[in-house]
């Protein structure tokens, strides 16, 4: 099993290797203490709480933590692992390029192949193209399901439909797959329509937060989150594993954290806002979250331009959702109403 | 030994109907309870108009704070809870008003009742609360079109008033006055923060700060602060000022001086803005209920 911390890697890499990846996004909630001692107060709750989780031995299961190299906080987490906590797992840190034309692809190529080098010492195993072959077919086919649950998110309430989606971050494919077919196979929609809001941020923690959408009258109908909808990866087309995997990772929606441009962004976020109707955009951002801070003032701008309401909600996952994001969230559903 | 302390931070709690109106001749009795992090509001309104209101401390129970509100709202009038016909509630406790039918944020019904309390002209209306701060913009009808909230502190607020005014010892209804005596406005206390703001008064103090400069010092700060609000949301004209804090005259003088903007004057109490927009709302609402019957 692997410990992964957000965002891009890949599964299909991991799982050719017989390697389980159980995805680290904080957790929430937990006491952050440990891993505020080896970190500055500005990094944000994802990368500390993973830390304190680690030193308290939550990742005592896992063989092997993988760290990409999503933002600043990320890199350090990957660096201070390996330089001075040493955990008893293997560190594999991930570099990702920012931008994905050829010479992106070319390197990111590089990079899994240095990867499969390193799980191979690790594991004792080689597998070959066709063995890399089948992995990627197999979380390709679970990315389709994913994709098509994201199309048909109506027939489950927005907590509900969070929850299934984020199995993802913990199943095997294979499971996954199953998961999603009996969801699929359900008649019509259970439920209930609100109003249109497109989410966007990193991962939607407390998840009680999506209950408290719904109950203030709001439906989530698309989705800009840095462990869902930025996740949805294409099909590949290459017959070169390496190649197809990297194509994969880099043909996701705009993603600050790849480097996407900020016009990009806005692009897909009113793309979204006009195919699902949504009244307007909620931006919940984890504390500290540079990628997602940098861009947040002329994406809202941009939002502003084109006639669309916004709201931004600052958390952090050792906390509660708090009476005050409630407020927030309820006072902006009665404004756009 | 024995005596009991003084407690600086008490405000004045007060109940008022309207002795020329008999509520059982209105078609609609409606409620709004606005129960706050510091204070509880009550209106009953018949037929749209203002007919009785209370205003008292939020007790350590919301539902409670809210049924002796509305109780102590409907003394001498004749009334009692169930003859309401229609009761929303709002606030931070707004889901625990045992006798409200709906519940709507504080945001939405403070803009409401800045536009009932001060007419339709209200576009920005900054409420300055118990626990938090926000500054609304709103249209003709009171809808908000956009709001900003302070809520991570209690800078600003009601409570930072209640923490100051027990430190100096110096009744919570003075203290407005007492900041503006001052010949030179004094340099503003350095930190937002109520308590290290609360810190570093003592240490002025210890210096030989008179009270009303330490006030003055305070209140620039705290004004300073929702102006920076203020100015991230961009002001519109008119302006009006809502909440507890809408009393304390240290703050809104200096928030004019800041602005350069004269807040619109009332008669109401503007601190029941809330309860008086949650009663608004759930006018509409029972005349929808019984449309659709």
């Amino acid at each position: 099993m692997a410990a992964v911390l957000p965002i891009h890697y890949p599964r299909s890499l991991l799982r050719a290797f017989n390697v389980l990846p159980i995805e680290v996004w904080g957790p929430p909630q937990i006491d952050a203490g440990l891993g505020a001692a080896h970190l500055q107060a500005y990094v944000c709750s994802i990368v500390r709480n993973a830390l304190a989780f680690l030193l308290s031995g939550g990742l005592e299961v896992t063989d092997l933590i993988v760290v990409p190299h999503a933002c600043d906080s990320l890199q350090g987490l990957g660096s201070i692992l390996i330089d001075f906590i040493q955990p008893r797992q293997d560190v594999l840190p991930l570099y990702l390029p920012r931008g994905n034309g050829e010479r992106h692809i070319g390197y990111l190529i590089d990079e899994l192949r240095a990867m499969y080098e390193r799980l191979s010492k690790t594991t004792q195993r080689a597998p070959g193209d066709d063995e890399l072959m089948a992995s990627i077919q197999r979380e390709e086919t679970a990315d389709e399901f994913l994709a098509e649950l994201h199309q048909q998110r109506g027939k489950l309430t927005t907590y509900d439909f969070y929850r299934l989606i984020r199995a993802r971050e913990y199943l095997p494919a294979e499971g996954f797959i199953e998961l999603a077919q009996d969801i699929l196979k359900q008649q019509g929609a259970s439920r209930t329509a609100g109003i249109p809001i497109v989410f966007s941020g990193i991962v939607p923690e407390p998840m009680s937060l999506l209950q408290s959408i719904t109950e203030a009258g709001g439906e989530v109908v698309a989705d800009d989150l840095a462990c869902c909808g930025r996740r949805l990866y294409p099909p590949g087309t290459s017959k070169d594993p390496f190649r197809r995997m990297a194509e994969r990772l880099l043909g996701v929606p705009p993603d600050p954290t790849l480097g996407s441009p900020i016009s990009a962004r806005l692009e897909h976020l009113l793309g979204m806002v006009k195919k699902g109707e949504a009244k307007g955009v909620v931006f919940y951002s984890v504390k500290f979250c540079e990628p997602e801070l940098f861009d947040l003032p002329m994406l809202r701008d941009g939002l502003q331009e084109a006639g669309v309401p916004s709201l931004t909600i600052e958390v952090d996952l050792s906390d509660p959702l708090s009476h005050q994001a409630r407020t927030r969230i309820e006072a902006f559903l009665e404004m756009i109403a | 030994m024995g005596e009991k302390k003084r407690e600086f931070w008490r405000w004045t709690e007060y109940n008022w109907h309207n002795p020329d109106v008999n509520p059982k001749d209105a078609e609609a009795i409606t409620g709004g309870v606005d129960v706050g992090a510091v204070s509880t509001q009550a209106v009953i309104m018949t037929d749209g108009a203002l007919y009785a209101l209370a205003s008292m401390r939020t007790g350590s129970d919301s539902p409670d704070s809210a049924r002796n509100a509305m109780n102590w709202a409907m003394e001498d009038s004749g009334l009692a809870i169930d003859d309401l016909h229609y009761t929303v509630g709002t606030g931070y406790g707004r889901v625990n008003v045992p006798f409200a039918q709906r519940a709507i944020t504080e945001i939405a019904c403070h803009a409401r009742g800045a536009n009932f309390i001060y007419g339709p002209s209200v576009r920005t209306v900054l409420d300055m609360g118990g626990q938090d701060c926000k500054a609304i913009h709103c249209d003709e009808k009171g809808k908000v079109t956009a709001f900003l909230m302070n809520d991570k502190c209690a800078a600003g607020t009601g409570r930072g008033m209640e923490v100051f005014a027990d430190l100096l010892s110096v009744p919570i209804e003075e203290m407005g006055d007492m900041s503006l005596d001052v010949e030179k406005e004094p340099p503003m206390v350095s930190s937002t923060c109520v308590v290290f703001a609360k810190s570093e008064a003592v240490g002025l103090l210890r210096e030989g700060w008179p009270k009303s400069k330490v006030l003055a010092a305070y209140h620039a700060a705290m004004a300073h602060r929702v102006v920076n609000l203020l100015d991230r949301i961009g002001m519109e004209k008119e302006f009006a000022i809502t909440g507890g804090i809408s009393k304390n005259t240290g703050i809104v003088t200096r928030l004019k001086r800041e602005l350069g903007v004269e807040p619109l004057a009332t008669e109401y109490d503007a601190q029941i803005a809330g309860a008086i927009g949650a009663a608004l709302f759930a006018q509409d609402l029972l005349l929808k209920q019984r449309n659709e019957i």
